[in-house]
């Protein structure tokens, strides 16, 4: 089964080009897509979301939206033309020439039936070696993905296992049939950086035995450009640039790709400042209209040439293309700046927790005795005033039930908690009105933290709705335009419902709520995993802003090391429920003395392309799974 | 103007809203709509055929029955029993389900068992044998036929809606509203109320057609109304002595039932399919 044509390439786009035909009006969603993708290489595909990435991959599969056609250039693999190729070819070739590992590893597999139910159908669809039983051939491929207990596995149902598991057994279904192209949209986009780390071993090392071509999806270029031969970011449908993958990191000639560099924070080095991307891509609605470069609206080197006629994809360098009029001036886009006055009087504090201890029990009944498990153990740490504190650690690590303990949703099992002198440990409904004044949360998921049927103005408000104060409509409006105004929103937002918004527009007003009493202390769960980094360098900006505005402390909880870098004074690193190290944060990232402390260094890719990027550190015994 | 809602766009929703709109005429003008009194009798015109028969008399489009009364009428008139017991029974069974099932999903805990076992006991009771059981406690009367109704089926509220606020409560906005100190009357009523009121609305008028056809059955075994009100029960027990010689005075009440409940249902079928698909539709994108 093996690569039966080793000469030219697996993926080739000619001039590519997908339209909306379908609805009143006709634009295009992918424009002059040129590339070639040889056998065993890897391409990465970067970009913000909407910019045509999962797009890309739904063409090759030809499972394009109803009303989208290509309408311009070919698309071959292996010399085959995909496009206008019968559907019983095609649906020969997917799944088991061309594989696919979704983003979202629980919707790749059936919530229905069990792992070995889909396993086996998916092996017998592929077809098995002669006198070969399913299930052998199963637990096979499950130890070739390093998971163990395979039989186990089998009769497990998708919900029962972590979300690195679950792709795990979608690596493992996708290289079962040993295809030739792999397609791989942002398959680590939902999971933490060690989990991230060994997916993306892992794929390469399936990758390399069996010398599949892989098309890798991502918005985080510092991550592609570790993994990737080759690299093509694309803006509002169309390629800014293509080039070799190191080259393009170190030496990017399209602003669009120096901007999305700048905007990540780094994890080596002295700090630096973000690059802030204003606003957010141009719609394709528009772009339409639009004669010059698309990126111009946000571009930090236009000028009036820009805006005249589209920029042509033209060479720069040895298989290096990029889209940009004055290419020789993006060495100049630095990054501001960093913020000054970082200077924190951690002398007054804020909160104190001591030992503070959570211990989750199961479901009442009065017939089982319940058991229970600690998901928070002793943990000690002070907030001071004006001071960022940052938790980090893997998915079930206990972060998110600490936050939950600091506001005040759930009440320790042991401990101690002080706010500004006052003993609140007990939660008492006195406690619970003194703590709402003192301190808020800024919840993970903007999806699930704010009521789909309440307008805008009305959930950043919501506290005034509590406590009585400001009851007239007029007087909350007048406090919503206030806030709406304070995180950055336009004021015609506060009429609108939470569906009618961006992911990072949600999770602005996702603050403004919290900030709405002004408290001295917020509390924030990952609020910007999964944003695209441009829309993480906006929120994280607006934060430190507000810091200066209003002085409050924040307890801010991520999985990503470097945003905890940048934004924290202090950081706590948290293992099964206990700080396992903690202080400063230059001091922890630079000198970290705990293994699990460099096991999570180790597993965030590198800012320099060029030094390796060995996540070995994270296997040397801290397994979760 | 704003556009129609999406539910109201549906082409189930409207027929459901059309028939029981109609009924509802029915039932309010039902002394201005009837051509005679539905009590009347009228010895010297029994059984005569509807008005298109051979025999048949303009002064009773449908017919009349073996005392003589007025098909039509009688017809009109009993809407309005039917009516008076889908609203009342299912509001009533809506009010202590979807109470009982906001309460335990929100608290959970023991009360959230307490809630669970009692739905369980009451769901292993068949539930014609219950409402029999309870109707021979009761004694007969509309009022007792509403509470039967009740008392049998707020388990399917409260059962189905409890799952649904379970999930809601899981949402992080419900966590945001009790931080920012609402109190847990006001957290149900105004975060989780608002997204279990469309499931609410689908099972109510689901309800009614229940109601409509528990309310016929107790009135054909004369449990219901007394024999001074109309109702279509009762006409299809009246009717079914003279089933040979009369058969359109049992056809036109069972119709009667069927208009009813199919109007019932499939307002809920349409409710159901646009209400909920609006809310995956918000709740996912
Ligand atoms: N099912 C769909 N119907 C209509 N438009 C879509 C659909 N899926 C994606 N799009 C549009 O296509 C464009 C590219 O989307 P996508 O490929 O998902 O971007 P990315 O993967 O880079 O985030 C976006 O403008 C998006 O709104
Ligand atoms: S062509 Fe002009 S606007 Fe476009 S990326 Fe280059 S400098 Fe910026
Ligand atoms: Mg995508």
């Amino acid at each position: 089964m093996a690569n039966p044509s080793p000469s030219g390439p697996i993926l080739s786009a000619q001039n590519l080009c997908v339209e909306s035909l379908g609805g009143k009006e006709r634009f295009p969603v992918l424009t002059d897509l040129n590339f070639t993708l040889e056998p065993g290489k890897i391409l990465g595909l970067v970009g913000e979301s909407g910019a045509g990435k999962s797009m890309i991959g739904r063409t090759i599969s030809q499972f394009l939206p109803h009303g989208f056609a290509v309408t311009k250039g070919t698309l071959k693999f292996d010399g085959e033309d995909l496009v206008g190729m019968g559907a019983d070819r095609r649906r020969d070739l997917l799944g088991r020439d061309i594989a696919f590992i979704p983003q979202e590893p629980l919707s790749g597999l059936n919530p229905v039936l069990s792992v070995g139910q889909q396993m086996k159908e998916h092996l017998l669809r592929i077809g098995l070696q002669p006198g070969e039983s399913w299930k052998l051939r199963a637990l096979k491929e499950f130890e070739a993905v390093h998971l163990p207990h395979g039989a186990a596995l089998l009769d497990k149902y998708p919900h029962q296992l972590s979300g690195g598991m679950c792709q795990r057994i979608l690596i493992a279904m996708a290289f079962a049939s040993r295809p030739r192209l792999l397609i791989a949209d942002e398959p680590t986009t939902a999971l933490d950086v060690t989990i991230q780390a060994r997916i993306i071993k892992l794929i390469g090392e399936m990758q390399r035995r069996d010398g599949t071509a892989v098309i890798f999806i991502t918005h985080d270029l510092r991550l592609a450009s570790q993994i990737s031969d080759e690299i093509m970011v694309l803006y509002a449908g169309r390629p800014a640039e293509r080039g070799p993958a190191k080259q393009l990191f170190s030496d990017p000639a399209h602003p669009y790709t120096r901007c999305l560099q700048l905007a990540n924070p780094n994890i080596s080095g002295p700090r630096r400042g973000l690059f802030i991307l204003p606003e957010r891509m141009p719609g394709l609605r528009v772009l339409k209209e639009l004669k010059g470069c698309r990126f111009a609206s946000r571009c930090p080197n236009v000028m009036e040439a820009c805006t005249q006629t589209e920029p042509p994809l033209a060479d720069i360098g040895p298989n290096h293309i990029a889209a940009c009029i004055r290419t020789e001036k993006t060495p100049d886009i630095v990054p501001p700046p960093l913020a000054p006055g970082r200077e924190i009087a951690s002398a007054n504090i804020h909160f104190n927790g001591e030992r503070l201890t959570k211990a989750y029990t199961t479901a009442w009944s009065p017939f089982a005795s319940r058991s229970s498990f600690k998901a928070v153990n002793s943990v000690d740490f002070t907030l001071g005033e004006g001071e960022f504190v940052g938790i980090v650690g893997e998915s079930g690590s206990g972060k998110s039930s600490l936050a939950r303990l600091v506001v005040g949703l759930d009440t320790p099992t042991d401990g101690k908690i002080t706010l500004a002198g006052r003993d609140v440990t007990a939660n008492r409904n006195a406690d619970k009105a003194f703590r709402r004044d003192y301190i808020q949360m800024v919840f993970q998921d903007p999806q699930s933290a704010l009521n789909p049927r309440r307008r805008i103005g009305s959930i950043v408000t919501q506290a005034n709705e509590a406590t009585g104060l400001l009851n007239s409509h007029r007087e909350r409006m007048v406090r919503a335009a206030e806030l709406l105004k304070e995180i950055g929103l336009p004021p015609d937002a506060a009429m609108r419902f939470p569906s009618q918004l961006s992911g990072g527009q949600k999770q602005r007003v996702n603050i403004a709520r919290a900030l709405c009493t002004l408290p001295k202390i917020l509390v924030a769960d990952e609020i910007v995993s999964g944003l695209d980094v441009s829309v993480q360098a906006q929120l994280l900006d607006l934060l430190l802003k507000l810091r200066d505005e209003h002085g409050f402390s924040m307890l801010f909880i991520s999985h990503d090391l470097s945003v905890v870098r940048y934004l924290c004074d202090r950081v706590m690193v948290m293992y099964r429920g206990e700080v396992v190290e903690s202080g400063r944060t230059e001091a922890v990232f630079s000198k970290p003395q705990h293994d699990y402390t460099r096991s999570l260094l180790a597993a965030v890719p590198p800012d320099d392309v060029n030094s390796e990027w060995s996540p070995v550190l994270a296997e040397a015994g801290y397994q979760v799974e | 103007m704003r556009p129609l809602p999406l539910w109201l766009k549906s082409g189930r929703v409207q027929t459901g809203l059309v028939i029981i709109f109609i009924l509802g005429i029915c039932a309010i003008f039902a002394p201005y709509l009837a051509p005679n009194d539905p009590n009347e009798q009228n010895l010297l015109a029994i059984l005569t055929p509807p008005a298109w028969a051979d025999g048949g008399d303009l002064m009773f489009p449908l017919g009349t029955d073996s005392l003589g009364r007025c098909v039509l009428s009688r017809l009109i008139f009993g809407a309005r029993v039917a009516l008076t017991v889908a609203f009342t029974a299912s509001v009533g069974a809506m009010i202590i389900g979807a109470t009982l099932a906001h309460i335990a999903g929100y608290f959970g805990g023991w009360i959230d068992w307490l809630i669970g076992r009692v739905v369980e006991i009451w769901l292993s009771f068949p539930p014609v044998i219950l409402s029999l059981i309870l109707m021979v406690g009761l004694g007969t009367g509309l009022r007792n036929v509403v509470v039967a109704i009740i008392l049998v089926d707020w388990t399917r509220f409260c059962r189905v809606l409890r799952s649904e606020v379970i999930v809601l409560r899981r949402r992080d906005y419900v966590s945001a509203a009790q931080l920012v100190g609402f109190s847990h009357w006001r957290t149900i009523t105004r975060e989780i109320l608002p997204g279990t009121l469309p499931l609410l609305i689908t099972l109510m008028s689901l309800e009614m057609g229940v109601a409509v056809i528990v309310e016929a059955i107790l009135s054909f075994v004369g449990m219901s109304v007394g024999s001074e009100t109309p109702a279509w029960g009762q006409m299809i027990a009246d009717a079914r002595q003279n089933i040979y010689e009369a058969p359109f005075n049992l056809i036109a009440p069972i119709l009667a039932i069927f208009f009813a409940v199919f109007g019932f249902n499939i307002l809920g079928d349409g409710l159901r399919r646009t209400l909920d698909t609006r809310l995956t539709q918000t709740e996912r994108t």
